[in-house]
């Protein structure tokens, strides 16, 4: 289903992507159905949507490893591997080889990133949650870092549009702390789950929800129409799903923008440079390296958006020296590569449930509980700012019970194939704040194999994330006891930084003045109009819900400002 | 694969010493970007085979349905321990199976054969608690089994079963000859288990 790519011979275009990813694919769909044409450049190799899910219906005994990650592969894979198991047969083509694409930790980052069409939306969580009102205004309010130059309001509209086209399962709670969106059929809770959710409601009055999934439940129109279908409830979606039943770029934003006829995909191909031209104060196009042949091209457009993940995007913009620019472009207030945020996890805590040993489930949901932030909300405070939710759920054992237990022989084989007693447990994830010394920069001489600076992170939880760690753990384990579960025992991991959160932001941050920010209202570069900036890197705080369904509004909304500014001849 | 493993280990058996401790290795590979060497795991005899495959055909064993042997199992597990696992475990799986060696348990009774597996599963009890396993959830979907690294590697009979269920129950014998295999259910709906109701596998 995918043309040969036809490159216009004089390079011109009206837009420039780079990258292809969640926010590059919603760009380019907007721009492209706005009447633009569009290049959309993705420094890595092609994946062609179900064609190139060659693992998707394996069954498990196909896969020689069986899951787990052989030493070859950990090896090439050695950051990604941080994760869990990423690198495994299952989904390890879906991930970058970071031995060839090196980058140094001058303190420990966890940088798991994907390198091809699509992009970390191959295989991403799909949970999606809008921020709150609060959210926008907590740096303010909280006095740290800047103010969010935009409110709740502005980008409200654009929730509904990206959640409309994105396809959302869950459920309408009317939440202040957690905004209702624009959604397909929630998903049906296990029976020891609405036994916790209402035992919540009543002992400590905090609500649980099933989570906001971008799977379709039931497909609607705008859906069906790019041959999206519903979720079989197979939950391997990270392999990839033939169905296209959940959203990525490759099932979504690109076959729509295709649909226009105006999008031109360029693949294997690195982004090392925007040029600058000083005497219209505009970017004019970017500078493009080959990951093969290394060959160099230039190519050229009114405006461009910078998708490329938010730390090769600020790479990019640093990498992008001008007289005009000597500390790369847009970075007059030094903003460039500061701040990185993530959210923190792999604490929490789990528990034995007792009955419901008839209660049992047919299919494999792809989906979970969310509990939605309850600290430094309402009448709660706490020493440290900001808060956290959870997500986890219930599931029954199955033969992985064995490992740990005694037995061996017969009886222990037929009891193996009997569903197990269930378990339940949840994970945090917690709001990082803004810092500016966790950052990146461009080493001074090392390179990669492409001439380009290799990335140097020097980053780490601060006081309050680690403060607001030891809570996420107690305060699950009270919850998971206030429900009356047995054996509650908490957990935090200890061998994590930022990044394994894998929604790496902060690096290009928004705001009102070009002192203290890189971008304006729009996402525009402040000292740089016709460049938008709309993936993580723009975000000025993190809060605690999973972030793409905010980088993609922000990104339409951002597009649709662009093509109105340059109807204006404004760009 | 199987040249650039060995030539992996080839480079692991120069550079392995030259390292005092695994956080040091840890270090080291931080700081170059890349990830450590990794160790050889001894030749398997004829004798070792056979000797995995009883034992992993005592917790397995055939019924109706097949049993480890018959579902592949030990030419899987010592796969998996040279592919997935380092030296530490590879070392204590070779130290397990030189200790049954030394008891002639191929030569042994079948009672005492079952002795010998009851007390060895006794010890790596014992054994197992100083490494503290325990399940993180990491939100999303994904879990992950944290074991606290310990100089030694985890006990034998821990790897055999742990790669004796895990080979048997994701084998097309075991699965299907277990469980009711649904590759795509299609629906997600709760229900009730009926008697003797085989479970599913996705």
């Amino acid at each position: 289903m995918f043309l040969n790519l036809t490159i216009d011979k004089s390079h011109r275009y009206d837009a420039i992507v780079v990258g292809s990813g969640m926010t590059g694919g919603m760009a380019a769909k907007e721009l492209t159905e706005k009447g633009l044409q569009v290049l959309m450049i993705e420094r890595g190799k092609e994946i062609k949507h179900i064609e190139d899910y060659d693992t998707a219906l394996m069954a498990p005994w196909e896969f020689q490893h069986r899951g787990k990650v052989p030493h070859y592969s950990a090896e090439e894979l050695w950051s990604n591997s941080r994760f869990g198991s990423l690198a495994n047969e299952e989904t390890g083509k879906f991930f970058t080889n970071d031995k060839e694409n090196p980058f140094i930790e001058k303190r420990p980052f966890d940088w798991i990133r994907a390198y091809h069409t699509g992009g970390k939306s191959m295989h991403w969580g799909r949970q999606s949650y809008r921020w709150n009102k609060a959210d926008f205004e907590a740096n303010a309010k909280d006095g740290i870092a800047i103010d969010w130059p935009i409110r709740y309001e502005d980008l409200e509209p654009w929730y509904t549009h990206v959640e409309k086209f994105v396809g959302i399962s869950g459920q309408k709670e009317g939440l202040s702390v957690l905004p209702d969106g624009h959604f397909l059929p929630a998903m049906p809770m296990h029976a020891p789950e609405r036994h916790f959710s209402e035992a919540m409601k009543k002992k400590l009055g905090r609500p649980v929800t099933i989570g906001r999934v971008a799977n379709l439940s039931a497909p609607q129109d705008i859906h069906t129409s790019l041959g999206r279908a519903s979720c079989q409830y197979r939950s391997k979606c990270s392999r990839g799903c033939p169905y296209g039943a959940y959203y990525s770029s490759l099932s979504g934003s690109i076959p729509a923008a295709r649909k226009t006829d105006r999008l031109s995909v360029l693949h294997d191909s690195i982004v090392s440079e925007i040029i600058y031209d000083e005497k219209t104060q505009r970017a004019t196009g970017v500078r493009v390296v080959n990951q093969h042949t290394k060959q160099t091209q230039e190519f050229f457009a009114k405006i461009i958006f910078l998708n490329a993940g938010s730390m090769n995007t600020a790479a990019l913009l640093l990498n992008s020296k001008s007289d005009r620019f000597p500390n790369g472009l847009g970075n007059d207030s030094d903003q460039v590569g500061r701040n990185i945020m993530d959210h923190h996890l792999g604490v929490g805590a789990s528990a034995r449930v007792e009955g419901f040993e008839k209660e049992y489930f047919y299919g494999q949901r792809p989906n979970a509980l969310y509990i939605p932030r309850f600290r430094n909300w309402g009448n709660d405070k706490q020493a440290y700012l900001r808060g956290f939710g959870y997500q986890g759920g219930a599931s029954r054992s199955d033969w992985k019970r064995g490992v740990g237990a005694k037995g061996f022989g017969l009886e222990f084989k037929k009891d193996l194939t009997q569903p197990g007693g269930w378990s339940i447990g949840f994970g945090g994830f917690g709001e990082v704040l803004p810092n500016p010394e966790n950052r990146m920069y461009l080493h001074p001489d090392k390179v990669d194999a492409w001439g380009i600076p290799q990335i140097v992170f020097d980053a780490a939880f601060g006081e309050n994330e680690l403060a607001m760690r030891k809570d996420m753990m107690n305060s699950a384990a009270e919850m998971l006891e206030a429900a009356g579960f047995k054996n509650v025992s908490g957990n935090n991991r200890q061998d994590t930084h930022l990044g394994l959160g894998i929604h790496d932001m902060g690096t290009a941050r928004m705001g009102r003045s070009p002192k203290d920010s890189v971008l304006n209202a729009f996402n525009q570069v402040h000292a740089c109009k016709n460049v938008f900036v709309t993936d993580g890197a723009a975000m000025t705080s993190s809060s605690c819900v999973n972030p793409s369904i905010t980088y993609m509004a922000l990104t339409a909304r951002a597009a649709d400002h662009a093509v109105s500014e340059l109807k204006k001849q404004n760009l | 694969m199987l040249n650039r493993r060995n030539a992996l280990k080839q480079i692991a058996m120069a550079a392995g010493m030259a390292f005092s401790s695994p956080t040091l290795m840890a270090m080291n590979r931080r700081e170059a970007g890349e990830a450590g060497p990794e160790s050889q795991f001894s030749a398997i005899s004829a004798d070792d085979n056979a000797l995995i495959g009883m034992v992993a055909e005592m917790i397995i064993p055939e019924s109706d349905t097949a049993g480890a042997i018959r579902a592949g199992v030990p030419a899987f597990i010592i796969m998996m321990i040279q592919d997935c696992y380092h030296q530490p475990e590879q070392l204590s799986f070779r130290e397990g199976l030189d200790r049954l060696h030394r008891q002639n348990f191929m030569g042994l009774s079948a009672e005492q054969r079952l002795q010998s597996l009851t007390r060895m599963e006794e010890e790596t009890i014992q054994e197992m608690k100083a490494f503290q396993v325990k399940q993180t959830k990491m939100g999303d979907n994904e879990d992950r089994e944290q074991i606290k690294k310990q100089a030694s590697g985890l006990p034998f009979w821990r790897l055999m079963k742990e790669l004796t269920l895990l080979g048997y129950f994701t084998s097309e014998e075991g699965i299907k000859g277990s469980f009711e295999y649904v590759p795509v259910p299609g629906k997600f709906e709760l229900t009730r288990l009926a008697p003797g109701q085989k479970i599913y596998a996705y």
